[in-house]
């Protein structure tokens, strides 16, 4: 027996209340930093392996925390509602991360390397690149995944929701969700050379059964 | 069954990665291993402690803290103060531009509404004090007048038989705010005479207007006659020759006449060729008026019957500094029926 889930279990550790929700909504000091504590570090896991950069994935973090915090009155749930609602907000940002992005690409590469050397106090660029590949391979993995299996695991493994929470967040059916970190899970598997002892070498998971394929798969079919 | 079996892996996987006892199949067995390596993974990216500390910081001092609206308590004189010239601030900063740029404006043009509705904002500032509201109302007519002026200079022709309309108004409405201003036991003589004034050298550019507009080269035939209706139409300024003309009754057929001669009133700077009198009875009897709206000197016009006139009853108490105007002589005024002023 295997069992993960221990985010969740993180989470309902700090203990937090009705009584902690009500207070961050007006700002007291120790519940903010309780919530803070609850959740910055999940959602600084998800922004990490969405985009793969420390600074980026700090500044988002902060930056939905902020927002998360100011929308705080806005909240209507209960305090077990509140994870899927960070999530909500830490998925938007990182859309708004992404197009801005997106907008600003035309960046010369050196630029970037000279602020990410700036920012980490002198590191040298290589370095910061090598460490970067150094130690990924599982998120480097993760690229090879569909969007939405991607998505479903980073919220599903890296925040610690539930499948129904994240079905909520992302406008799915609970089923669809399963189905999606399934067929993410047998694909992070096959690139990451995992298999079943049974499997015979050559064929690794999933079987050929049409119902078992991954969503890469069927897309070369 | 062939379509249970995926749903019931997908139940298991999820099973297992919400921690739930879960038999480990062979067929669960990579992805539990895919899922747990991910995690591992996952578990080695830590938040820097220092950028803790500064989202913290940013959001527990970096911006303004949510706190319940005060109650607002009774403000204090200081703040009634602040308030009022904050509002007078705002107010002047988007008035004054609009104000200059309407200042010019003649009947007609875009701007001319807004200088009207300016005009009401600074009288109904000023209505508290009958005065100040006569000052007010007394600078209006001058303003019509002047308005009146620069319409004939600029041959705009379709604009004057309003604007006459609107300087009989004003000067209408600036005599009964003199008057009133008297009753309030605040008399204004030196309004009153610049009042005085005002009526005579109206009544001269409205001669000078009729006789401008006599030219059938300059206009056609039906603005023509609606500026002399308009001139016909003015209760408190008239022409020079106004009492020749019109002086029957309204039920009676008007009687043809002769239009305004230009010799009268063609400049509105100089005397009328002769002394005559408006329909009301203190204003009957003026002397020659003065060339400019200056008020004149402070002795009250002279009560000298008038040679024209034909039903003249002044009033006995119309004397005065403020003679020729005030209530006394709105009465007569009111009464003094509406002509019209025959075709040519």
């Amino acid at each position: 027996m295997l069992g993960f889930g221990g985010e969740r279990e993180a989470v309902s550790k700090v203990g937090l209340t009705a009584a902690d929700l009500a207070a961050a909504r007006r700002r007291e000091p120790a519940a903010v930093t309780r919530i803070y504590t609850a959740y910055a570090p999940a959602l600084f896991r998800f922004f990490m392996a969405a985009v793969s950069d420390r600074h980026q994935a700090e500044d988002l973090t902060g930056t939905t925390f902020v927002s998360a915090i100011e929308g705080l009155p806005r909240f209507r749930g209960p305090v077990e509602a509140l994870g899927g609602w960070l999530f909500q907000i830490a998925r938007h940002d990182l859309y708004d991360f992404r197009r801005k992005q997106g907008r600003s690409r035309t960046e010369p590469l050196e630029e970037n390397l000279n602020e990410a050397t700036a920012a980490t106090g002198g590191d040298d660029p290589e370095d910061l690149a090598i460490e970067r590949l150094e130690g990924s391979r599982v998120l480097a993995a993760m690229r090879q995944l569909s969007d939405d299996q991607r998505e479903v695991l980073l919220l599903r493994m890296a925040g610690g929701l539930t499948a129904p929470e994240v079905a909520a967040i992302l406008g799915k059916t609970t089923g669809a969700v399963k189905a999606l970190q399934h067929r993410g899970l047998a694909s992070l598997a096959r690139v990451l050379g995992l298999r079943s002892p049974q499997q015979p070498p050559e064929r690794p998971y999933p079987s050929t059964d049409p119902d078992r394929l991954t969503s890469q798969e069927e897309e070369e079919r | 069954m062939p379509g249970s079996k995926p749903n019931r892996l997908h139940d298991e996987l999820d099973a297992l990665l919400d921690g739930r006892p879960v038999e480990l199949t062979d067929e669960l067995a990579p992805l539990a291993e895919a899922a747990n390596e991910l995690r591992v993974e996952l578990a080695g990216l830590r938040l820097d402690p220092e950028a803790a500390d500064r989202h913290l910081e940013r959001v527990l001092h970096g911006s303004a803290p949510v706190v319940r609206l005060p109650v607002r308590g009774q403000a204090s004189g200081w703040e009634v103060r602040r308030r009022v010239v904050a509002v007078a601030l705002a107010a002047a900063l988007v008035l004054a531009p609009a104000t200059i740029a309407s200042a010019a404006a003649l009947p007609g043009q875009a701007m001319y509404p807004f200088k009207l509705a300016i005009e009401q904002i600074r009288i109904a500032s000023v209505q508290w004090s009958p005065p100040r509201e006569a000052g007010e109302r007394t600078r209006v007519a001058q303003e019509r007048l002047e308005e009146l002026n620069r319409l004939v200079e600029l041959k705009m022709f379709n604009q004057i038989a309003t604007a006459v309309s609107a300087l009989d108004k004003a000067v209408l409405d600036a005599q009964a705010a003199v008057s009133e201003a008297k009753q309030e036991g605040q008399p204004v003589p030196a309004l009153a005479a610049t009042l005085d004034n005002l009526k005579t050298v109206g009544g001269q550019t409205l001669a000078n207007v009729v006789a401008t507009v006599s030219d059938p080269s300059l206009l056609p035939e039906g603005t023509r006659n609606a500026i002399r209706a308009a001139v016909a139409q003015t209760q408190v300024v008239v022409t020079p020759d106004r009492d020749i003309e019109y002086a029957g009754p309204p039920p009676n057929p008007p009687t043809p006449t002769t239009d305004a001669k230009p010799g009268g009133g063609s400049d509105p700077t100089s005397p009328p060729a002769a002394p005559t009198t408006a329909p009301q009875p203190p204003e009957t009897t003026q002397a020659p008026a003065p060339t400019t709206t200056e008020p004149p000197p402070t002795s009250p016009p002279t009560t000298d019957p008038p040679p024209t006139t034909e039903e003249t009853t002044p009033p006995a108490s119309g004397g005065g500094g403020d003679a020729g105007s005030g209530a006394d002589e709105r009465a007569p005024t009111e009464q003094a029926p509406p002509t019209t002023l025959p075709a040519p």
